[in-house]
């Protein structure tokens, strides 16, 4: 019985690969369906006279909230910031000052001079984005899950930063940059620059940001991206000039980082190939079910799987694109489909 | 159905015609029903009946097998349901009732069912040496652009006066050892050596090798452009780089040749030039030849894989050790390798991730067409097989044993 109600939840396209039901696959676990049944069991005991009839679990609820792994998510991603934080800090002590060891050659600053302004256009490209995608996570229906991957990815994506950043510190990409001293050893004013660095975001604008060092990879092209996969993924697909808003929103603010001079270009490739790889991994893991149990599935191997196991776990279908009002007022939650529903679909 | 012995050529051309097989109507036409029930093979090996269709007969033979099954069951016409019952001469045939000419006893119908057997499927990993040799030419190219690439940075590298190595916490911990970047080499010449001896060896060796070029050109492709936009210092003040040949294109065309000639390895004396370090091709090689021994050995070789790994791990530690290259080199071509790695032979291996759709974003990588003409036929996981290499009979020496995992 275990073995039928579970094959009435799993996703119809099932491809050669898949074990038998009941083996140690991580996403269908049996304790739920046993616990009801254990109950069901003893409520029939007293009544002796009904006749039960097992009907497969049907729907169920295949996009549960658990907004406590939301949280946990939350705190993964404040830790990774802070943790950045701390290594920006440790490594501007590191950095060589620029009279010895000059800005690295580039080739795109070989063809285009710097231009002043042009990272302030990139952080108000990243701030416009990020509060965009901030009203969007807000009326989105699946806002749980949605915000457990984004910060999930965030934090992972900061934390290889911290390693990339601390290994290896790469001379400042320009004459123009403006370091602040070093403390050699002076742990309380470092830790007001860490305070400091965190209440600004990490934005020039707000001045935060005077610590050099940080160049392989670049944070600014990491939110920039990240955020426009999500905008474009959990947004209707009918929405084509939103995309393309965001899009070239997300394209000026990268391209300015360069023309400004304030990271090498390697930076921002890198930065680039390592956000969308993780970005399309992630979910081609969460959306095809079939993969989660496969044996020839070599995503398993990956050091953050176990994680993704516990966040994904009872996610059951790809996540669909509905929007409701956010205070759950009760008759809100409008259904709002907002795909026509094709043969893709 | 009148018997089929006594068919004239025209019954003969009508039930080509009624079955489908008008075509074989003309060569056929002098034939009638014993000579029909008497075609074989070899009639279908000559003209001009090898001519009308592909299949050698096979289907006109089905047929006629299956009129010769009704034929048969018209001559024993009692017999077959019940075993051979014994026909009683006067006709009467005892507790059965009258026999029905048909022989049908106890409600056997005499039409037949077709139960139609599947072809056997066409092999599920068909060579296809033509893709092989494609992704060889691709991986070729990419070789020899990261050659020219390099030549063409080594003008850029500024002088390690000007530029000094900049800091890195392994060289911090660890001071230079000067043995260890052959140590390193040795490995991975061991790690390639050992790969090519099991290319050999297997059995879909074209299908293997094909991946194995396509993501070793797709590495250093990528290797390529981060050579090539940010140039970074040399990692040590003990390089010797060559002098620079500024607008010089003739002996820089030499260095190239040179380089290729000796693989691109400091033992051959090959490797005279800088910059190359954003990320490390000696990890890439020492990484990618793990994976892919490991992913097409024996299972159960656990030595074999630990071996191999053991030679990965010290070629690349003694890489840093060696002060050859940043750490961050190392830890990017790490990174890139595997995921790329495991990346592509996720998509070969799963039917579903081949198709684009919706939540498949594995299809949105721009090598994606590539993948798609180099995988259209390998229908499934390849089986790791094995035969000697140059053996005209291919024996299956090597037994996979069989589990739930391995299919063969």
């Amino acid at each position: 019985m275990a073995s039928s109600d579970h094959q009435g939840n799993k996703d119809p396209t099932n491809t050669d690969g898949t074990p038998s039901p009941g083996t140690s696959c991580p996403v269908h676990s049996h304790a739920a369906e046993e616990a009801k049944r254990n109950s069901l069991r003893k409520a029939l005991v007293r009544h002796r006279d009904y006749v039960k009839i097992s009907v497969p679990e049907g729907k169920g609820n295949r996009l549960p909230s658990e907004w406590w792994k939301t949280f946990i998510a939350l705190f993964y991603a404040v830790l990774n910031l802070v943790l950045t934080t701390v290594i920006i800090t440790v490594v501007h002590e590191r950095v060589p000052p620029k009279e010895s060891s000059p800005p690295l050659p580039d080739k795109f600053f070989d063809y285009i001079d710097r231009v002043q302004w042009a990272f302030t256009v990139t952080e108000v490209n990243g701030m416009v984005l990020v509060s965009i995608w901030s009203i969007q996570l807000l009326f989105h229906r699946y806002k749980a899950i949605i915000a457990r991957r984004y910060f999930f990815l965030l934090g992972t994506l900061y934390m290889y930063r911290c390693i990339t950043m601390y290994v290896t510190t790469l001379p400042v990409p320009g004459m123009h940059m403006v370091c602040a001293p070093k403390l050699q050893g002076d742990s309380q004013a470092k830790l007001q620059r860490v305070l400091q660095l965190l209440s600004g975001g990490g934005l020039s604008i707000t001045g935060s940001h005077l610590l050099c060092g940080d160049f392989l990879y670049s944070g600014h092209t990491v939110i920039l991206t990240l955020t426009y996969l999500f905008l474009k993924e959990y947004s209707p697909r009918s929405f084509w000039w939103y995309h393309l808003l965001c899009w070239l929103t997300a394209a000026v603010g990268a391209v300015c980082i360069l023309v400004a001079h304030e990271h090498y270009s390697v930076d921002v490739v890198v930065a680039y190939f390592i956000t969308t790889r993780l970005f399309y991994w992630y979910h081609t893991m969460a959306n095809l079910q079939t993969l989660k149990c496969s044996p020839n599935n070599y995503l398993t191997h990956t050091w953050w799987n176990p994680v993704f196991n516990f966040f994904e776990r009872n996610i059951q279908t790809q996540v669909p694109c509905s929007f409701c009002w956010p205070i759950t007022w009760p008759p809100a939650c409008l259904k709002n489909p907002c795909k026509k529903y094709s043969m893709v679909q | 159905m009148n018997k089929v012995a006594s068919w004239s050529e025209e019954e003969v051309s009508l039930w080509l015609t009624d079955q489908g097989l008008q075509e074989y109507s003309e060569p056929l036409r002098n034939y009638d029903g014993p000579a029909l029930l008497s075609l074989t093979t070899d009639d279908f090996k000559r003209s001009p009946l090898s001519r009308v269709m592909s299949d050698g007969g096979r289907l006109l033979l089905e047929k006629i097998e299956t009129l010769k099954i009704e034929h048969h069951i018209d001559v024993h016409k009692n017999g077959h349901a019940n075993g051979h019952m014994v026909l009683n001469h006067n006709g009467n045939a005892g507790s059965a009732g009258k026999a029905h000419r048909n022989g049908v006893v106890n409600g056997f119908h005499k039409e037949l069912v077709q139960i139609p057997i599947p072809e056997p499927s066409s092999p599920q990993f068909p060579p296809e040496w033509g893709k092989t040799a494609v992704a060889l030419v691709y991986a070729l190219c990419c070789f020899v652009l990261t050659t020219v690439i390099i030549s063409v940075v080594h003008e850029r590298v500024p002088p390690k006066e000007a530029s000094p190595p900049l800091p890195d916490k392994f060289f911090d911990f660890f001071d230079r050892v000067e043995w260890a970047f052959t140590i390193c080499e040795i490995n991975g010449m061991i790690l390639i050596v050992l790969w090519i001896i099991q290319l050999s060896l297997l059995k879909h060796k074209s299908i293997v090798g094909r991946r194995f070029f396509f993501i070793v050109g797709t590495l250093y492709l990528y290797r390529c452009i981060t050579m090539y936009i940010t140039t970074l210092p040399v990692p040590g003040m003990h390089f010797k780089c060559s002098p620079k040949l500024y607008g010089d294109w003739e002996s820089q065309m030499r260095r190239v040749m040179k380089m290729i000639a000796g693989g691109g390895l400091t033992i051959t004396g090959s490797h005279n030039m800088c910059g190359d370090y954003l990320y490390s091709g000696h990890t890439v090689m020492l990484t990618l030849t793990y994976l892919f021994t490991k992913e097409y050995s024996p299972r159960r070789f656990w030595w074999y894989h630990w071996g191999c790994w053991a030679l990965c791990a010290i070629g690349v530690f003694c890489i840093l050790l060696a002060h050859d290259h940043y750490t961050i080199d190392v830890a990017v071509a790490y990174f890139i390798t595997t995921r790329l790695f495991w990346w592509y032979h996720t998509m070969a291996n799963q039917q579903a991730l081949k198709e684009t759709s919706q939540t498949n974003f594995f299809t949105h990588v721009w090598w994606y067409r590539f993948f798609r003409y180099l995988e259209s036929n390998v229908l499934a996981v390849v089986p790791r097989s094995y035969q000697k290499p140059f053996s005209w009979r291919s024996l299956h020496w090597g037994h996979v044993k069989y589990t739930r995992i391995d299919s063969d």
